[in-house]
């Protein structure tokens, strides 16, 4: 019999991993759909060329070659590229391979509106040159693999810089592509196109084609800017302010709180608490009032109209949270009154005994206040979506993505719309992976702590 | 000179104070009042308020959007808050032992919920798109019926082939006894694989396409892109709730579970009389919490809807009822009704403390 402690061992572990995959599974299959040209394929294919090693180094080759830049790719004046294509042709037949530069826009959605340079009116196609013939089998069928070579040839001279050369290759029917440097993005017509949205990707370009899309698609319509770039901007910007300002006045009310002795204190304690209750929707109509007419005007004071769509209102409104003033409160009561009776007797103001005694003992506390009010603010949808509302360029990285949305689901462009979320993701998920020990015990703090 | 001090200490907490109290003053009790003042009132927010009494509230129940959207807010908190408890709950007693790795496990675990709702949002609508993971895991669980049937059958006659061996040779056995559980496993899995190459078990031709978002279509009253919404929700917010019940389980002393063992207690009343009674305040809590947090819906509402999603009266929510009467697309916002619908909502949620400390929340519930 197997050892009972080994099985139950084997069980637990077990029961773990399954949990794992629930719970990773969807987001990791999201991630790797959005590398792929098609996120929803049928069946879902964990293996496509997106993950293949001998693509990314064809990719990284290509996109040298084109302009310089392995990274991102391109094609420059003066440059040329080689791709080599392989065909199955069954016996008696001719390959009848045809290939063209296609006149493509770069993309549906706000990435159609802009004018781009056709790679179809600069780059000369060369080809395809025959290299080799030779008989082999492919399944049961019968023939020979015609090996081709295809030159792309940008002159030397004046001309743009192309993000992208597309290519189509057309065969005959019942001819199949075997093998290629770089994966074609998709078939067309039942295979018989074979159709590359970008021969020269480089290495980030091929693998991370979408979130490559994703920055340069998105753009300003006045200024041509990336506009996804600059939400991700504003969103650090105004997590950063966020941050700021919840250390320092959380700090100060929760040490009011906590150590100091005036009228009204429990009173205040407890519509604290109230407020931590009440849904954001019930105040949100005021507040919003109020930021249009420039907190009671007083923002005219310094030429300010209104404080709609601006960062300053948003940063104002939310000076301090309820939670943060919380969560530092029930750390100072645990601190022992002590250390800083003697700062008080030795004749230091509250003022100094708070920055300079109390505040130094609490980087552990700070720094999980520091962290949560990141993720919350960068997560945060409700109130930055009533503010910001125009121009888009002073979205946040959140409603950016509803207006990825709105802009791709029509078209169906998923893949363009995963990569927006999970790019959205990756600063939340190193903060994550660096201090989990503050997200997970973050939660308990202000919770369980009495 | 006494005196003198107490008010040196008032005007500093003052000082301290100030920000804290400028931000709670202005944006959320003046913001509050101002509220329930529009609620009496007929108001568009460019011209000024005129006082209708409680029209705003008989109109309100007079609204069928508004009563479907209080529907959905109530049915979707009840279901989610009672899933999440539920699974948190459990994976929180499976994860809660002294095992190597179990914080990796645990860490791991938490990941969906530091995710925002706008990312979480855009998983959702492509994992339930027609196409989506959910369709194709649903088809491929389907067609592979056969083989979870058999090997489900086979783990119980193995399982009862070893039990009754064991009886046979006059040993204590139990049909939970995890040796023999993984062998009858192991041996009902190599009998699967052997069934399936020698073609007798065969996986059904099954393709599921519901189309979760673009439909009207309800499954036990409840259409099926909130359907949608509730799973995803539930399964994000589960790893948080779990996080609070795995800090309220190391509060209960280890002795207590070695006295009821050495009882002779089982599994099950162990944890019913032991960790569900110590945890009574941890449940609470998370009980509020996830009423409190589930009532104000709104972010995977509006990402749901729009262009080739769900209609509107599939998902409408009391939070969005709210936000699409302050700002209506091509109508005079009725700020009035507005304000009306949020403090039902506020009074859903007050009501719901309330009641939680009404029947025995300690103070450690609140918050």
């Amino acid at each position: 019999m197997l050892p009972r402690f080994w099985a139950r061992l084997a069980w637990a572990y077990g029961l773990l991993l399954v949990l794992g995959v629930f719970f990773v599974a969807p987001f990791l299959m999201g991630f790797l759909a959005s590398l792929k040209p098609d996120p929803l394929e049928w069946p879902f294919r964990l293996r496509f060329a997106q993950v293949s090693p001998k693509n990314w180094l064809a990719a990284w080759g290509l996109g040298r070659a084109g302009s310089g830049d392995p990274w991102l790719g391109g094609m420059r004046p003066g440059r040329e590229v080689a791709l080599e294509v392989a065909y199955f042709v069954p016996r008696g037949q001719e390959p009848g391979l045809s290939a063209q530069i296609p006149r493509r826009k770069p993309g549906a959605g706000m990435g159609a509106v802009f004018e781009s340079p056709y790679a179809a009116d600069h780059v000369r196609l060369e080809g395809p040159f025959l290299l080799e013939r030779r008989p082999a089998r492919l399944g049961e069928a019968e023939g020979e693999v015609y090996r081709y070579r295809l030159r792309l040839v940008y002159p030397a001279g004046e001309g743009p810089f192309l993000e992208r050369v597309p290519l189509d290759l057309e065969v005959e029917r019942g001819v199949v592509l075997v093998g290629a440097t770089l994966d074609p993005t998709r078939f067309e017509r039942r295979g018989r196109v074979a159709s590359w949205d970008n021969v020269v990707p480089g290495l980030l370009g091929y693998v991370f084609h979408n979130y490559v899309r994703a920055f340069r698609e998105t753009r300003s319509l006045e200024t041509g800017e990336s506009l996804f770039l600059r939400w991700t901007l504003n969103s650090f910007l105004l997590a950063l302010a966020k941050v700021l300002t919840t250390l320092v006045f959380a700090s100060m009310a929760g040490y009011a709180l906590a150590r100091m002795r005036f009228p009204g204190r429990q009173a205040l304690f407890l519509f604290m608490l109230f407020s931590m209750m009440v849904p954001g929707q019930v105040t949100f109509i005021s507040n919003y009032l109020v930021l249009r007419d420039g907190i009671f005007g007083l923002s005219r004071l310094f030429g300010v109209e209104t404080l709609l769509n601006t960062y300053t209102g948003l940063i104002l409104s939310g000076l301090v949270g309820a939670g943060a003033v919380f969560i530092m409160k029930q750390f100072f009561e645990s601190i022992p009154r002590e250390v800083e009776e003697a700062a008080l007797i030795d004749g230091a103001t509250p003022l100094q005994t708070l920055f300079r005694i109390v505040l130094p003992m609490s980087t552990p506390a700070l720094g999980a206040l520091a962290i949560l009010t990141f993720q919350g603010t960068w997560n945060e949808f409700f109130w930055p979506f009533v503010v910001l509302t125009s121009p888009r360029e002073i979205y946040t990285l959140p409603i950016g993505l509803l207006s990825f949305r709105s802009a791709y689901g029509q078209v169906g462009d998923w893949g363009l719309i995963l990569a927006g979320g999970f790019f959205s993701m990756v600063p939340v998920l190193i903060l994550f992976a660096v201090f989990q020990r503050y997200f997970v015990e973050g939660v308990s703090v202000g919770a369980l702590k009495e | 000179m006494r005196l003198k001090m107490r008010t040196m200490e008032g005007l500093y907490a003052l000082l301290l104070l100030l920000p804290f109290l400028f931000t709670l003053g202005v944006f959320f009790l003046y913001a509050f009042l101002r509220a329930f003042y529009f609620s009496f009132t007929d108001y568009n927010l460019f011209s000024s308020p005129r006082w209708i009494g409680l029209a705003n509230y008989l109109r309100l129940f007079q609204d069928p959007l508004f009563l479907t959207a209080l529907k959905h807010t109530l049915a979707y908190s009840a279901i989610v808050t009672a899933l999440q408890t539920f699974f948190a709950l459990l994976l929180a007693v499976a994860l809660n032992r002294p095992l190597r790795g179990v914080t990796f496990f645990r860490t791991l675990y938490y990941l969906p919920s530091v995710v925002s709702t706008a990312a979480a949002s855009l998983l959702l609508l492509w994992l339930f798109q027609r196409t989506g993971l959910v369709n194709q895991a649903l088809s491929l669980f389907l067609a592979r019926l056969p083989h979870l049937g058999t090997l489900l059958a086979l783990f119980l006659v193995f399982q009862g082939a070893q039990l009754a061996w064991a009886r046979h040779r006059k040993e204590a056995a139990s049909f939970w006894d995890p040796a023999s559980a993984t062998l009858s496993f192991l041996g009902a899995f190599l009998g699967v694989y052997a069934l399936a190459l020698l073609g007798l078990v065969r996986p059904l031709e099954v393709r599921v396409e519901i189309p979760w978002l673009p439909t009207r279509a309800t499954f036990l009253g409840l259409p099926y892109p909130l359907w949608a919404i509730i799973l995803m929700n539930t399964y994000t917010t589960i790893p948080t709730f779990m996080v609070l019940f795995l800090a309220g389980l190391k509060g209960i002393p280890r002795t207590l579970y070695e006295a009821a063992a050495l009882d002779g207690a089982g599994p099950w009343v162990t944890f019913s009389r032991i960790t569900v009674p110590l945890l009574r305040p941890v449940l609470f809590l998370v009980v509020t919490m996830g009423l409190i947090g589930t009532l104000q819906l709104f972010d995977q509402v509006l990402f749901v809807g729009g262009s080739g999603g769900a209609p509107l009266e599939s998902t409408i929510t009391l939070a969005y009822y709210v936000y699409g009467n302050v700002f209506p697309s091509g109508a005079q916002p009725r700020v009035g009704l507005a304000s009306a619908a949020a403090l039902v909502l506020a009074g859903l949620t007050l009501l719901i403390v309330l009641l939680q400390r009404r029947f025995g929340v300690s103070e450690r519930g609140w918050s």
